[in-house]
């Protein structure tokens, strides 16, 4: 029997068997002390450093995998440096991880959507699956299918191969085929805390945090000014891009949930703030939108036959015979613009101008709309910008300055400069000016919400939603920078304050969202290395069904009429599965977030990116090994003979697979367990990686 | 066993690596065919040391007497053949002592002291004969004969030696830990992985007197216990390969190695490894590890080699130059060598002196000497006179120790207080035209290569310290790269498995220590005060002294200078690759580097 010895680590007292390691002594005592390379049952390795603790009088900290107790030692695990030297290892070793923790996709989402996951799903022929996890992010998926303008797609690393996944029309096919049961899935309710939270506006923000706030088992009232919910997803966009049917089933299935609301209650017409605190609520959520439209600052904005792009399409949503006339100019450039022409072109103009200051290079509007609206008939004035309206003989003269393209602006997009002494005029019978919205400011002020310094949106901690008033947040349009006001932004901002006011509810810190590490290959799909993108076949993107231009004049039908089944399941299996398969238990993650570590603070020489395929049960991809050697080590205990070994020197040092391609059933029950105990991605079981959602549909198998 | 010798001249011609290098080869062979081979032995012997005086012989009178000709010529050996061999006249031009010579004889080795390297260039090393003659293996007799292998021990440690390996552990005590370990089979082992760049401190102890290391191995290996000894060393030294592996072949003949070694009780073998040069294959673990047939990777420790060493058995390693002074403590007692060197620091060591100097080779001094004596006296200071900025010791894993600390004395300790380390005994010196971030930046080099890549701070400290390094020299260093370059110095330093990666950072270290101005030249400056880092040089001539000769324009490989006969020329700086040609070739000292 070893006699047994006495020391302190963090001021407490352990006793251990001699012989024993600090590792294990701060085991017995519950102090947590982080490793990466050590593994129960085999002999210390010291790779990694990442265990090193202080021990009084000696100089340099020492590893506590392999660093025997001795009687009187007093060990601290947490110092000040300490800390520092683990973040140090941390960042080191970021610096030769080459992978992507979360899929470019799911990072460029403004709500977060885990998009790899579901698009398994679908490849895999699971779209029961696919709309449930679509649903963890995305309250209305089959409205956002239609109109999100899709920022995920603009980063999908599919465009160094070809075209980029159809991330967006694979949840609307989920929502679709979720419809077509006649049930619209939701995820079920939390119970009830006794907490009553009033939102206000049912436009996609507001239905958004109602959505979360109820699977946290808070009570919700809607203030809806309107007559129906849907916000600018009702009114701004026209029902041939997204069916009213469609919006109203989303919602209703929300409303459901357990959602009070209550229809023409406009803020600060109908109600006051202050009255809502009267009422007893505990928080208020405010997504009263940005229902404006931006002026044009020009003479003659005031005449008859000029309209707000806002106002202009809220009137025809309404079914309202909107007297455009024959002749119409829309000014801008964005989404609303387009949807401004072709919906005069369906109110019976027949000649529908669009006018845009810069080109058609620098549209913000998605290139797909442009085109329809093209093909629709629209004509397109570039290089223009309006000076004045007056009235002609014959309706309206639109006088324009003519353009060019100048320097590059603070947002990279070239500045249009006037030339000087062109302009034109355009004999037209309306304007509709497309250039922009704005929030209630003055109302905001009278309620006493705090705006920001230009008075253009309500004050928030972005983190949280909170405004100044601990009780209040807002979220959506209302909070949004001009290029955030998109729907699946303000979606995302509903779910982000739900949260938040979820830990204001419970009495918590508000902070928001739990704190993540990711690592990535690159910042754009080019800045990937070339060889991530072998052994992928290219692929183009599907075409999405239509209805025929001839009959979409004519109504307002939906055009885009949905992926079929084995379209959306073929167009999944695209999918490259960027986002790592260990993300949700990489050791390496974890202890990121826990150190502060950054990802990038050491730019050099990085990894190769190689995958092995070789193995039909194992999926290797050593751009992400750390060298701890636990393969190398375990496998040596599970068969006696080493699977993985090092090879090569100096910083190029790498783990290599042994085994042979012809393996016997021993070897690969081996690897299974040498994939669970891999502290990070590079060795995966490709079993647990379908599972995981993440499986490599696209990956050509070796042959 | 003596070696009467039938000749009454004996000529040892030094055929070490530095010697081969100067042409001794060629000499050797003019002089074995000239000799009159019944009035002169010619025989080959290693490095003498004095690598700047190379090729060199030693020459014996039939009296027994000594004389070194240095700088030799094939006029000379003709000369020293006819004038000192055939009429008794020493040929003074190539006396070392001579004219030419004194201040040599009298600086260079005189302020040194010989234990190691007592014999080599004096004897053939491939002679166990020649060995024996001047007292080989009298010191094996003694222990056997007369001592306990605790009594050796004793006097080992009682000597003061510590490891000349560089991290300067008690001999002593480590083979106290070796010989207490329990178990029925000890091994031993002699490190001769000699790594450092610029190092030859143990190839030319092993190319001139290998029996002076292995009868050391004897010694120890009786003392501790062993019944097998390796010998470890790098296949790039292949002439100290041969001669070991002869050497070995004669002492087996002689009973020297085998069941029952000169007669006594004690046996022993031993076995030479050649390594494939991996650096971190002087670490003892690593070293181990190698042996065994793995991969060369260092190991935590404890357990130390003492008590689980090679194949699981206590193994004691030793540096080649611990080893060699072994038998010199056995017969001339500890306190002979306790009586040289510093309170904590004994004896002598060997340093390989290079660089900006004047007068380089293998030195051994004894401790306690200063820098200042070993560059000034010894080594000349400067070939060019310009003034010596700072010595490196301890090779990659060293630092550079600035003129202004050259009092500090050769010893372990104080050494260690400057930053840099005793190390294994490269010691190179710079002066005013060696850039101290581009020397720390190649000694980082090489570290950050040799790596094992076992743990994070080595495998990737290194490299990004590297990284840091490699962008200041190319004129792309910022403000931000110093801070970061001594927090990641400093971490891996402290957090390093071996000492590989502990010391590797101690070139930028002391660098950034003692010459932080010369760094901030080149970031905030963006100029490289010794005129080293290209990238940071503007080459442009003089009008004044240009007298358009047009040599340079013709040389220049991208054509960046023009200019018309017997004008001025001007360099155009945007073609102009700092190659430095043009100011190699200019007569008139016209082109300035800024």
């Amino acid at each position: 029997m070893a006699k047994d010895v006495t020391l302190s680590i963090d001021g407490r007292t352990a006793t251990v068997p001699e012989g024993a390691t600090i590792l294990a002594a701060a085991k017995s005592l519950d102090i947590p002390i982080p490793t990466l390379c050590h593994y129960e049952g085999l002999d210390a390795f010291g790779s990694c450093f990442l265990c090193v603790v202080e021990v009084e009088g000696r100089r340099n900290p020492a590893p506590a995998c392999s660093t025997a107790v001795a009687e009187g030692m007093v060990v601290r695990t947490g110092t000040e440096n300490i800390r520092a030297t683990r973040k140090l290892c941390l960042e080191l070793l970021f610096s030769d991880h080459l992978g992507d923790c979360l899929a470019p996709c799911s990072m460029t989402c403004p709500a977060g959507t885990p998009i790899q996951q579901y698009l398994n799903a679908i490849g895999s022929g699971q779209d029961d699956l696919a709309i449930q996890i679509v649903k963890q992010a995305l309250p209305i998926p089959g409205a956002l299918g239609r109109v999100c303008p899709r920022p995920c797609e603009s980063q999908c690393r599919r465009v160094a191969l070809e075209e980029p996944l159809a991330i967006c029309w694979l949840h609307r096919h989920a929502a679709d085929v979720d419809a077509a049961t006649g049930t619209t899935y939701v995820p079920p309710v939390g119970p009830d805390t006794g907490k009553r939270v009033a939102v206000v506006g049912a436009g996609p923000a507001g239905i958004s945090a109602a959505y979360f706030l109820r699977q946290m088992g808070h009570a919700v009232t809607i203030f809806e000014a309107q007559e129906e919910p849907g916000g600018m997803l009702r009114w701004g966009i026209p029902a041939y891009r997204l069916p009213r049917e469609e919006i109203r089933r989303e919602f209703q299935a929300i409303l459901d949930m357990g959602v009070t609301i209550r229809y023409r209650q406009a803020l600060g017409t109908d109600f006051h703030l202050a009255d809502l605190r009267r009422q007893g609520f505990d928080a208020v959520f405010l997504a009263v939108g940005a229902p404006r439209s931006s002026g044009m600052r020009i003479e003659g904005e005031g005449l008859p036959g000029v309209f707000g792009g806002i106002e202009f399409l809220a009137r025809a949503s309404r079914g309202e015979q909107v007297p455009v006339g024959r002749r119409v100019v829309v000014v801008g450039g964005g989404n609303t613009a387009i949807d401004a022409v072709r919906t005069a072109r369906r109110l019976g103009a027949d000649e529908v101008t669009l006018l845009y200051r810069r080109t058609r290079a620098e549209m913000p509007a998605l290139a797909i709309e442009i085109r329809e609206a093209e093909r629709e008939g629209t004509r397109f004035r570039f290089l223009a910008a309006p000076l004045a309206i007056r009235q002609g003989e014959s309706g309206l003269v639109l006088s324009c300055q003519q353009m060019q393209l100048g320097e590059p602006g603070p947002d990279g997009r070239r500045q249009p400069v006037p030339i000087a002494g062109e302009t034109f005029d355009l004999p037209v019978d309306s304007v509709i000016a497309a250039i922009g919205q704005r929030i209630e400011g003055d109302m905001l002020l009278k309620e006493a919400v705090e705006l920001d310094r230009r008075a253009s949106a309500i004050a928030v901690n972005p983190a949280t939603m909170q405004t100044a008033s601990p009780w209040l947040f807002a979220g959506g349009d209302v909070v949004a920078k001009e290029s955030d006001k998109i729907a699946v932004w303000a979606v995302g901002s509903g779910r982000l304050a739900a949260i938040a006011m979820d830990q204001y509810l419970r009495s918590q810190p508000v902070v928001g969202k739990p704190r993540t590490f990711q690592v990535a290959m690159g910042t754009t799909p080019q800045e990937v290395p070339a060889a991530r993108y072998e052994g992928f076949t290219r692929a183009p993107r599907p075409q999405m069904p239509e209805l025929p231009p001839d009959q979409r004049v004519t109504s307002f039908r939906e055009v885009e009429l949905g992926l079929t089944p084995a379209m959306a399941r073929e167009e999944a299996r695209r999918c490259l599965a960027c986002g790592c398969g260990a993300a949700s238990d990489c050791n390496l993650r974890v202890l990121a977030v826990e150190y502060g570590a950054q990802s990038s603070r050491f730019a050099g020489q990085i990894r190769d990116y190689t995958v092995d395929l070789s193995h039909p049960e194992i999926f290797l991809e050593p751009g992400k090994c750390i060298n701890c050697g636990i393969c190398v080590r375990l496998s040596q205990k599970l068969v006696g003979t080493e699977l993985f070994g090092f090879v090569h020197r100096g910083f190029k040092t790498r783990v290599a697979p042994y085994y042979d391609q012809e393996t016997d059933g021993t070897v690969t029950e081996a690897l299974l367990k040498i994939s669970v105990a891999c502290p990070t991605g590079a060795i995966m079981s490709r079993e647990e990686l379908g599972k995981r959602h993440c499986a490599c549909l696209s990956w050509k198998s070796p042959a | 066993m003596s070696t009467p010798s039938p000749h009454p001249w004996r000529i040892a011609v030094g055929l070490g690596s530095c010697g081969i290098a100067a042409g001794a080869t060629a000499l050797y062979e003019r002089l074995a065919a000239r000799a009159d081979g019944a009035a002169v032995r010619v025989e080959r012997t290693g490095c003498a040391g004095a690598c700047h005086l190379e090729p060199m012989l030693e020459l014996y009178s039939p009296e027994g007497q000594r004389f070194t000709y240095v700088e030799l010529t094939e006029d000379a050996v003709d000369r020293i053949l006819a004038e000192h061999v055939g009429a008794g006249r020493p040929v003074a031009d190539f006396l070392l002592g001579g004219p030419a010579h004194r201040e040599a004889a009298d600086r260079y080795l005189g302020k040194q002291k010989k234990i190691v390297l007592e014999q080599c260039g004096r004897i053939d090393p491939e002679s166990l004969e020649a060995s024996l003659a001047v007292g080989g293996y009298t010191a094996l007799r003694k222990v056997l004969g007369t001592m306990s292998p605790a009594a050796v021990i004793d006097e080992v440690t009682r000597s003061g030696l510590r490891g000349r390996g560089g991290a300067g552990f008690s001999t002593g005590t480590k083979w106290k830990f070796a010989a207490a370990a329990p178990g029925p089979e000890k091994y031993i082992i002699c490190n001769a992985d000699e790594g450092d760049p610029g190092a030859f401190m143990d190839r030319s102890v092993l190319e001139s007197d290998p029996h002076r290391v292995l009868e050391g191995m004897l010694i120890g290996a009786y003392a501790i216990g062993a019944s097998r000894g390796y010998i470890y060393i790098r296949a790039e030294y292949p002439l100290a390969v041969k001669r070991l592996h002869k050497a070995l072949a004669d002492m087996r003949a002689a009973g020297l190695l085998g069941s029952a070694i000169l007669g006594s009780g004690f046996a022993f073998e031993i076995e030479i490894r050649e390594g494939a040069g991996a650096f971190v294959c002087g670490e003892e673990t690593a070293l181990i590890a190698s042996i065994e047939g793995q991969r060369g990777m260092p190991r935590m420790r404890p357990p130390f080699p003492a008590n689980k060493g090679l194949w699981g058995k206590p193994t004691n390693i030793n540096n080649v130059e611990t080893w060699a002074n072994i038998p010199w403590i056995i017969l001339q007692g500890a306190d002979a060598f306790a009586a040289l060197g510093t309170e904590k620091s004994k004896g002598t060591k060997v340093f390989a002196l290079a660089g900006k100097i004047r007068r380089g080779g293998l030195v051994e001094v004894p401790m306690g000497i200063t820098l200042r004596e070993v560059v000034e006296e010894i080594g000349g200071g400067s070939p060019s006179g310009r003034p010596v900025k700072a010595v490196q010791t301890g090779g990659p894993s060293g630092g550079c120790i600035p003129a202004a600390l050259f009092d500090t004395r050769i010893d372990y300790d104080e050494l260690t207080r400057t930053g840099a380390i005793m190390g294994s005994g490269g010691m190179v010196v710079m002066d005013d035209g060696s850039c101290m971030v581009d020397i720390a930046r190649y000694f980082l080099t090489f570290t950050a290569r040799e790596s094992c890549g076992k743990c994070t701070f080595c495998r990737i400290g290194t490299t990004r310290m590297l990284e840091i390094l490699t962008r200041i020299t190319e004129g792309k260093g910022v403000e931000a790269d110093l801070p970061l370059l001594a927090e990641l110095a400093e971490k891996v330093r402290a957090t390093s498995l071996c000492a590989l990666g502990q010391t590797a950072p101690n070139p930028v270290l002391t660098t950034l220590r003692y010459f932080r101005s010369e760094y901030e030249a080149h970031i905030l400056d963006r100029r490289c005060p010794a005129k080293v880092c290209k990238p940071l040089l503007t080459y442009t001539i003089d009008p004044e002294a240009c007298t358009g000769c047009t040599v340079c324009a013709k040389r220049c490989p991208t054509h960046a200078i023009a200019g018309e006969r017997k004008q001025p020329h001007v360099v155009n700086q945007e073609q102009c690759i700092r190659c430095g040609a043009c100011v190699e070739v200019c007569k008139f000292d016209a082109v300035l580097v800024e």
